[in-house]
């Protein structure tokens, strides 16, 4: 500030200044004409770019860009080799060796090497890492051993079958230990350091935060030379950016709304991309109180709900519909279990079966706060009310039913369950969804489903594991557990100057192939 | 003066404390911050989510968790955030000055609009100028500020290209939202200066003003403005906290960066240090402007002076 005001003062450092500007401004200029800026839209600022801090798919999509892990998941889903050149699974599965890519750079010139993996995870794993919300989901690492400077070994306390995904994201990220040593955590949080193809320029808290090129990068360099994120809460908001020309991508999460598509596309300068999501919605069936105890009333429902009329008129077509509850791009995902048609005449029977009369009360518990699902659950009533059940519909707050309805198990016959983890492993939804004494399990008490899905944790051969998982996928649909609806597509929003954009089904966008007109 | 100042000083104490003791009560009822930090993950256990509470510091009784945030007040620190850490006053500083420009110009617009338009409808009573500005208000009451806000994003970003559609960039970044929040008061404060120099208008001052032969403009704004704006101060004051209300809204359309956008994103994400902070500090802010508009009175009316 001192400093400021006696420049301010002296007309002499006032004019060097300006030159100096125009300059800067001269280069800057030279520079964004060779690979242009990019900039896109994010929901919501994680507050920090630590790896271990956070868990929003808000920090994922920009820090993406940042840092690399020791393995990379391509937007196809294919595992492919990251900072690990290739590894070895060893001692059936409770060990990993991982040979690492050499010649990397962290973004300050920091080598990467064998030190950073292990001081990454005991970071991760230790003190700083208890803070934040990221530890939990590699509790299988038991330690990590340095062999040599290029190789590391991977000792785990069970078997962990996602771990190598898991290693693609978000905690797993590999960080400088010198960096972070010398300057601090709470720098390293507003500052952060990694070896992706995009580096750190400015962040400020609740506006937006600036990268460009890594010029060092070991991959694929980026094309474009800047690339800027602002945080834009509201979908319309940033939609009304793209259309104003001021951003050239809105990225998911949300997204484009559904309801904006058609605005988009009416504009020659703009263009709609969508992915499978990973996010799959079911209504799940209370199997221990009311009507939907009766396996026969289940399917009823289930037959009696048109989710591909669904699909179409309330999502647009951009869904697709599950059998199960999984995505067509989760591992275990089955193309040939098919969901059961709709078919409200065999309902009706069923429910005579059943005993239902005409007219029964039936309540189903959501959130309040995804429109387009709200609409799709007043479909479903509306379909369940033609086969004669009378449907009551009610909402909560987020987190209050999170907390205090389903796994308490004080929810009506039927409620909500959305899942979009970002691994596409069936088993992370199945085994939280129906092993018994499970959070989002408030119901089902079956001894042979628990021991399907402890079984499968065992498997390191991934056929094997895949149909082990299939199967219980099908066990859930004929025992008919939940009323599957469907998965969702990401939708990004473009400006059309934007050339050879992928669009990614888990918002972790890597810029480094798209250039700019 | 400075026995009254004292005295609204302690009772602005009050409020700080009620305020915040109730928001901080109120927010801890709603969820766990923990479960908000780790939603997604389906391999926390009840061992992880004691250790982030530890670190968050919520596993200390309520009591002491909001005698720390008060400790903390006196210095101005108001801790860090649970969504990443960031020092809340750090948030504050730049969301305080983006708030505070927007609310002034806006009421600012609101004064510039009302008092004229309000003045004019008074002395046209019954005329089609007074009938115009009622029924235009009219309009203004009836939609609801995000409407006006898209509306006009519609038309002067998307299909003009004039002013920028959000954020907080230069003036013309500003007019839109001043303008929204402005054209919503100016409709119910051009109704309240109508009223009130209706009943001016009235006295028999100002017929004295008129029979000496005073000009027109003299008679409304000298004699007759002057008289009403004791309850029009008054009212503007109070509408101040139902500006800082509606500004929350206005500022999540245009993606400002204030306090209204804070405040939005610590309710969602159960992130007490930062709404606990932006309230208190928004609570402030209202018993400021009261107490400015008291001592207003004194600068406008005379009579309260000599009392």
């Amino acid at each position: 500030m001192i400093l400021v005001e006696t420049a301010m003062k002296n007309g002499l450092l006032n004019c060097f200044r300006g030159l100096l500007a125009t300059g800067l401004w001269l280069a800057a200029a030279s520079l964004a004409h060779a690979g242009g800026t990019l900039t896109v839209s994010s929901a919501q600022d994680p507050g920090s770019w630590d790896p271990v801090d956070t868990y929003l798919v808000a920090w994922a999509t920009v820090a993406t860009n940042l840092y690399d892990g020791l393995t990379y998941r391509k937007p196809d889903g294919r595992l492919v080799a990251g900072l690990a050149t290739s590894w070895q699974t060893l001692d059936g599965g409770k060990r990993i060796r991982f040979h690492l890519r050499q010649g990397v750079t962290f973004h300050d010139g920091e080598p990467f090497n064998a030190r950073a993996v292990k001081f990454t995870f005991e970071r991760l794993l230790g003190e700083q890492g208890s803070k934040g919300p990221q530890k939990s989901n590699y509790a299988a690492i038991d330690h990590v051993a340095i062999i040599d400077d290029v190789t590391v070994d991977f000792y785990l306390k069970v078997i962990d079958p996602v771990l190598l995904t898991k290693l693609a994201g978000y905690g797993a990220m590999i960080v400088p230990p010198d960096y972070i040593e010398e300057h601090g955590e709470d720098w390293f949080d507003s500052h952060p350091i990694g070896t992706g193809p995009f580096k750190f320029v400015s962040y400020e808290p609740k506006i937006g935060i600036k990268l460009k090129r890594f010029e060092d990068f070991w991959g694929a360099k980026a094309s474009i030379s800047r690339l800027d994120y602002r945080f834009i809460a509201e979908p319309a908001t940033a939609v009304a950016e793209l259309q104003a020309g001021r951003i050239d991508l809105v990225s998911t999460p949300p997204g484009v709304p559904i309801s904006m598509i058609g605005t988009i596309k009416n504009n020659p300068r703009l263009d709609v991309v969508t992915a499978p999501g990973p996010s799959v919605y079911a209504l799940r069936f209370n199997t221990a109180n009311g009507i939907t105890r009766d396996e026969r009333v289940r399917k009823a429902i289930i037959l009696g709900v048109d989710r591909q009329a669904i699909i179409d008129s309330i999502l647009s077509g951009y869904a697709a519909p599950i059998a199960s509850f999984q995505s067509a791009l989760s591992f275990g995902y089955d193309p040939d279990l098919s969901p059961l048609p709709y078919d409200p005449d065999r309902a009706r029977e069923l429910l005579k079966q059943a005993g239902i009369k005409p007219g029964t009360k039936l309540r189903i518990d959501i959130r309040n706060n995804n429109a387009s699902f709200n609409e799709a659950v007043q479909a479903v009533a509306g379909y369940l009310q033609m086969i004669g059940l009378n449907v009551t519909i009610k909402l909560y707050e987020s987190n209050y039913f999170l907390n205090d309805i389903v796994p308490q198990g004080k929810t009506g016959e039927m409620f909500q369950q959305a899942w979009g983890g970002w691994t596409f492993d069936y088993d992370n939804t199945a085994y939280f969804m129906y092993h018994t004494g499970e959070k989002w399990n408030p119901y089902d008490r079956d001894a042979s489903l628990d021991r399907m899905l402890e079984a499968q944790r065992m498997i390191t051969d991934r056929d094997q594991r895949r149909s082990a998982l299939r199967a219980i996928a099908k066990y859930v649909a004929d025992h008919a557990l939940e009323l599957p609806l469907y998965n969702p597509e990401e939708i990004f929003g473009t400006n059309r100057r934007v050339r050879d954009f992928t669009p990614v089904p888990d918002s972790r966008l890597r810029l480094n192939q798209v250039s700019v007109d | 003066m400075a026995g009254f100042l004292l005295k609204r000083f302690l009772q602005a104490l009050l409020v700080v404390v009620a305020v915040t003791l109730i928001v901080a009560f109120a927010i801890r009822l709603t969820g766990d911050p923990a479960l908000m930090l780790t939603q997604g993950s389906a391999s926390v256990t009840e061992e992880d989510l004691a250790r982030i509470r530890q670190a968050l510091g919520l596993d200390r009784p309520f009591f002491v968790q909001y005698l720390s945030f008060l400790r903390g007040l006196v210095s101005l620190d108001f801790g860090r955030s649970f969504i990443g850490g960031t020092p809340v006053s750090r948030l504050i500083a730049k969301a305080l000055p983006a708030t505070l420009g927007l609310a002034l110009s806006s009421m600012l617009i609101a004064i510039a609009l009302s008092v004229p338009l309000g003045v004019k409808a008074a002395v046209a009573r019954g005329k089609w100028a007074d009938q115009l500005i009622r029924i235009c208000s009219l309009a203004g009451l009836s939609f609801p500020n995000f409407w006006l806000a898209t509306m006009m994003v519609l038309v002067f970003s998307i299909t003009l290209g004039w002013l920028p559609p959000s954020g907080m960039n230069g003036f013309s970044s500003l007019i839109m939202p001043a303008m929204t929040m402005g054209v919503i008061l100016t409709a119910t404060n051009v109704r309240l200066v109508r009223t009130a120099m209706l009943e001016t208008l009235q006295a028999q001052y100002i017929m004295v003003a008129r029979a000496k032969g005073l000009g027109e403009r003299a008679v409304l704004y000298k004699h007759g403005l002057r008289n009403c704006a004791i309850p029009l101060m008054t009212w503007f004051g109070l509408q101040f906290g139902a500006l800082i209300g509606g500004i929350v809204v206005v500022e999540r359309v245009f993606n400002w960066p204030g306090l209204g956008t804070l405040a939005f994103d610590a309710v969602a994400a159960r992130d007490y240090p930062v709404l606990q902070a932006v309230i208190t500090v928004l609570s402030l802010l209202i018993i400021g402007v009261n107490l400015a508009v008291d001592i207003a009175y004194g600068l406008i009316d005379p009579r309260v002076r000599v009392r």
